[in-house]
């Protein structure tokens, strides 16, 4: 007999507005995918039934975050939802000085313009491809400081995020810490399969990297599903609200880069946030140069109004409890039929092993894209 | 009927407030004498730009409703790029956040040390996109448009002249571009005329230069063509923006301005290897390439914003309430720049305000005047946006020193411009109480957007805002 998987959640909202979808047939399918080359980023979304190519940009907003969106103040200059959004960031985060972008990306590229000097060293929780790319045009170099763990799929760590601290401390030794600018924190590392780091492992790092004057800088787009699983998962954090936990994440590091296309519920947008008014100064110029004034940084009033409310929508404990919820679902569903996927299962998405899943095929006739196919 | 209304009504409206002069000439001090630092909630009537605050179409709200935000093939995106296609008749199309990023892009990989961008007039956040890539950007204008109250059909146009002769210093092989601004934003909001383009394209082709428009505003530049150029009388405002297009090799748009948008920007170019370099710079620092880091309910606007824009009767309507305020202007003697542009009146500022030295802006000093006297919020075009320094860290004053009052497109209504019109009539009349201003702080780059300035016999006020930017001197 089947075993019932439990759910002992609902979603703490229900549909207002809906998008009609196009069914197609498998020869439609097979066709449409001949014309994109077999590349599911060449495919045309119309031909697509459910889509999973990321979870960036694709939320449905809230009716509170529509009704924003009507209030957008387009003003050039002194936009009222700017003010908005710089309060609830600092209210929220902790974050001193509030810079927008209009996507993460844009944040990243700023700070390292700022931060990075040529033949600096990055330690980061394994890469991300547009944070690393980043840091190497600014002529900086990325090491990777995760613990080993984490590039195992099977192996279980409930913290599979975290940083060893032994790799950092070598890197400190081998480079000396006036070469490291700062640590590049991932909140649910994504390339890791959407895996958490530990209060606990942060607070370390943050002693490590305060005895050698090295900041850390946060990438936070998925804060909130990190803070969810420290909840769940480390001692002493099961009564706090996921709202007070993030708080004290972002308490830990020096400032932060977030693309608010994920956890922020947006469709499109970022920040930059820091603590350190010089950081803050040089990135109010370079802004300008790149994103749009700093009290727009290239995003329409109303998408910073729907930020700042997507904000506070993301904190709550029943949004992000129905949110990782689901994906442990499915995750589940997976494992009970005996799909190879990367465990534990992440906040955002679910990873297949396709090299277990399709082992007669060789490394070098991509198993994973031949399954996305 | 000699009234011309506008071809729209109001369907959702923003209320503004109040504020009395006290109050106004306290904040103006908290943002010392920068209206970029101003509250836009403490704006009155705000003619700061007329980018990205436009009031959008009730068909482009329903194309915000049906944005397809999917990460990759959006069908906004198809429409999008389908649109482009058609008005500029070229194959590559790729969006961005803004047009400055559009910019960034281009003159990341065409710019850089000892090459020259030459130009009719380059706008500042290009001639910052140029001078970071460490290129040098040369204004060749026609020399009606250097002065203000000197009327002339096309005040925008290059001096194709001074063009062949620049050629001739620097070598061709120096210039990796020539961009044409239509409408000259800088130099009035002035256009271009469809001769001096095909002029330009010329001298372009002789010498193996690609040609660039600046496009922001095309549908205005097209519509002027229509207005004052022999033989486009009768060629609807689509044809004559499709000819304007086919003599350039590649367009960068800011799509905040014609077309309607709150945000968005894209390039579109014929060349098939600049743009796979300008895709590899996108997916960097703007998106994927088929939503270049905008919403995709932008690019859905932006669509429909674009067929909009080039309708005769609301072209008419924006030319035309572009003239009522720098006709009002004019007759009560204020000097503004002649004839009127196509997106903003622009007063002249040097004239307006003889007896402030342009060492004391006076551009920015009647900028602030404006705001005191009835909380309206415009823009110095001038010594502050453009002037340099020389080795002695004396002013190299700009050609003109202009205020611009950007119009935004659907916003205001004729009361409000007649009020417009009336507070700068009163500020006219008490123009010798006006006091120039000195800079505090200001930055390296785009400094106009940030500076921080006083009464030129101010003490230095203490704000601490006044901190954030590099000391100056």
């Amino acid at each position: 007999m089947k075993k019932k998987i439990k759910r002992s959640w609902a979603e703490p909202y229900k549909m207002k507005m809906v998008e009609l979808l196009k069914m197609t047939t498998p020869s439609q399918r097979k066709k449409a995918l001949d014309e994109a080359g077999y590349n599911t980023f060449l495919l045309r979304s119309e031909d697509v039934y459910i889509d999973l190519l990321t979870d960036s940009g694709t939320s449905a907003m809230s009716d509170r975050q529509w009704a924003g969106m009507m209030l957008g103040d387009e003003a050039y200059a002194g936009s009222r939802n700017f003010y908005h959004l710089e309060e609830t960031i600092q209210s929220i985060y902790g974050y001193k000085y509030v810079i927008p972008t209009h996507q993460g990306r844009g944040a990243e590229n700023i700070l390292s313009h700022i931060l990075i000097k040529k033949g600096d060293i990055i330690p980061g929780n394994m890469y991300f491809t547009t944070t690393r790319l980043h840091q190497e045009l600014a002529g900086g170099k990325f090491e990777d400081i995760i613990i080993d763990e984490a590039h195992d799929p099977e192996n279980e760590h409930p913290f599979k995020g975290n940083v060893d601290l032994d790799k950092l401390d070598k890197l400190i030794k081998k480079y000396g810490a006036n070469k490291i600018p700062y640590v590049s924190i991932a909140t649910s590392v994504n390339m890791a399969g959407g895996q958490p780091i530990s209060m606990q492992n942060l607070r370390e790092l943050r002693t490590l990297t305060r005895k050698h004057n090295i900041r850390i800088i946060h990438d936070m787009t998925r804060v909130a599903e990190n803070a969810y699983f420290i909840q769940q998962r480390e001692n002493g954090y099961e009564n706090k609200k996921v709202k007070e936990i993030i708080k004290e994440i972002c308490s830990l590091t020096d400032g932060a880069t977030m693309s608010a296309k994920k956890d922020a519920l947006v469709n499109i947008g970022g920040f930059l946030a820091v603590n350190d008014w010089d950081v803050f100064e040089e990135a109010r110029n370079l802004v300008v140069v790149y994103e749009g004034l700093h009290t727009y940084g290239g995003l329409a009033g109303r998408d910073m109004e729907a930020m700042a409310i997507g904000i506070h929508e993301s904190v709550s404990d029943d949004h992000i409890r129905a949110r990782v919820g689901q994906v442990i679902y499915l995750g589940e569903q997976m494992i009970h039929y005996g799909v190879p996927i990367v465990k534990p299962i992440g906040g955002h998405g679910i990873f297949v092993d396709a090299k277990k899943f399709l082992p007669h095929l060789p490394q070098d006739s991509f198993p994973a894209q031949t399954l996305a196919a | 009927m000699n009234t011309i209304i506008e071809p729209f009504k109001i369907k959702s409206v923003e209320p503004i407030f109040f504020t009395t002069k006290e109050e106004r000439i306290a904040i103006l001090r908290k943002a010392n004498y920068n209206p970029f630092l101003i509250p836009a909630k403490d704006v009155l009537i705000d003619l700061l730009t007329d980018s990205g605050t436009s009031a959008m179409s009730s068909d482009q709200w329903a194309g915000i409703m049906k944005g397809d935000e999917s990460y990759a093939g959006s069908e906004s995106f198809f429409r999008f790029e389908e649109t482009i296609k058609n008005i500029t008749g070229m194959p590559i199309v790729i969006p961005t956040h803004q047009g400055r990023a559009a910019e960034k892009i281009l003159f990341n990989i065409i710019g850089g040390k000892g090459k020259f961008i030459v130009s009719n007039t380059l706008f500042d956040t290009t001639r910052a996109n140029i001078e970071f890539s460490g290129a040098e950007g040369i204004d060749l204008l026609c020399e009606e448009g250097k002065h203000p109250c000197v009327p002339a059909a096309f005040k925008g146009n290059m001096d194709v002249e001074a063009f062949k002769k620049f050629i001739r210093e620097k070598g061709a092989g120096n210039i990796p571009l020539c961009i044409l601004t239509i409408t000259n934003n800088s130099g009035g909001g002035q256009p271009v005329s469809m001769q001096n383009v095909k002029e330009v394209k010329q001298v372009c082709m002789e010498n193996n230069i690609p040609l660039f428009l600046d496009a922001c505003r095309f549908a205005e530049n097209s519509y002027f063509i229509k207005l004052r150029e022999e033989g486009y009388a009768n060629r609807s405002v689509e044809e004559i923006a499709q000819e304007l297009f086919s003599y350039a090799d590649g367009c960068t748009m800011s799509a905040k301005k014609d077309a309607f948008a709150n945000i968005g920007g894209f390039l579109a170019m014929q060349d098939e290897q600049l743009a796979k370099k300008c895709r590899n710079l996108l997916i960097i620092t703007e998106g994927f390439p088929t939503y270049g880091g905008l919403a995709g309910r932008d690019l859905e606007a932006i669509s429909i914003g674009l067929k909009e824009v080039m309708m005769e009767d609301y072209l008419r309507y924006r030319i035309r309430s572009i003239e009522y305020l720098t006709n009002k202007l004019m007759a009560a003697g204020v000097p503004v720049m002649q004839p009127a542009g196509g997106h903003a009146a622009y007063i002249d500022a040097k004239e307006f305000l003889p007896h402030i030295p342009v060492e004391q802006y006076p551009g920015q000093a009647l900028v602030a005047a404006l705001y005191v006297e009835g909380g309206i919020r415009s823009v110095e075009i001038g010594s502050l946006m453009f002037g340099k320094y020389d080795g002695e860290g004396k002013l190299i004053p700009a050609q003109m020193e202009l205020v611009r009052l950007a119009i935004p497109r659907r916003v205001y209504t004729q009361s409000h411009i007649d009020y417009v019109a009336e507070v700068i009539i009163e500020t006219f009349k008490k123009r010798k109480e006006i006091k120039g201003l000195q800079i505090i702080e200001e930055a390296e780059i785009l400094r106009h957007f940030t500076v921080q300035l006083k009464e030129s016999n101010d003490e230095v006020p203490s704000c601490p805002e006044c901190l954030f930017i590099k000391q100056f001197v």
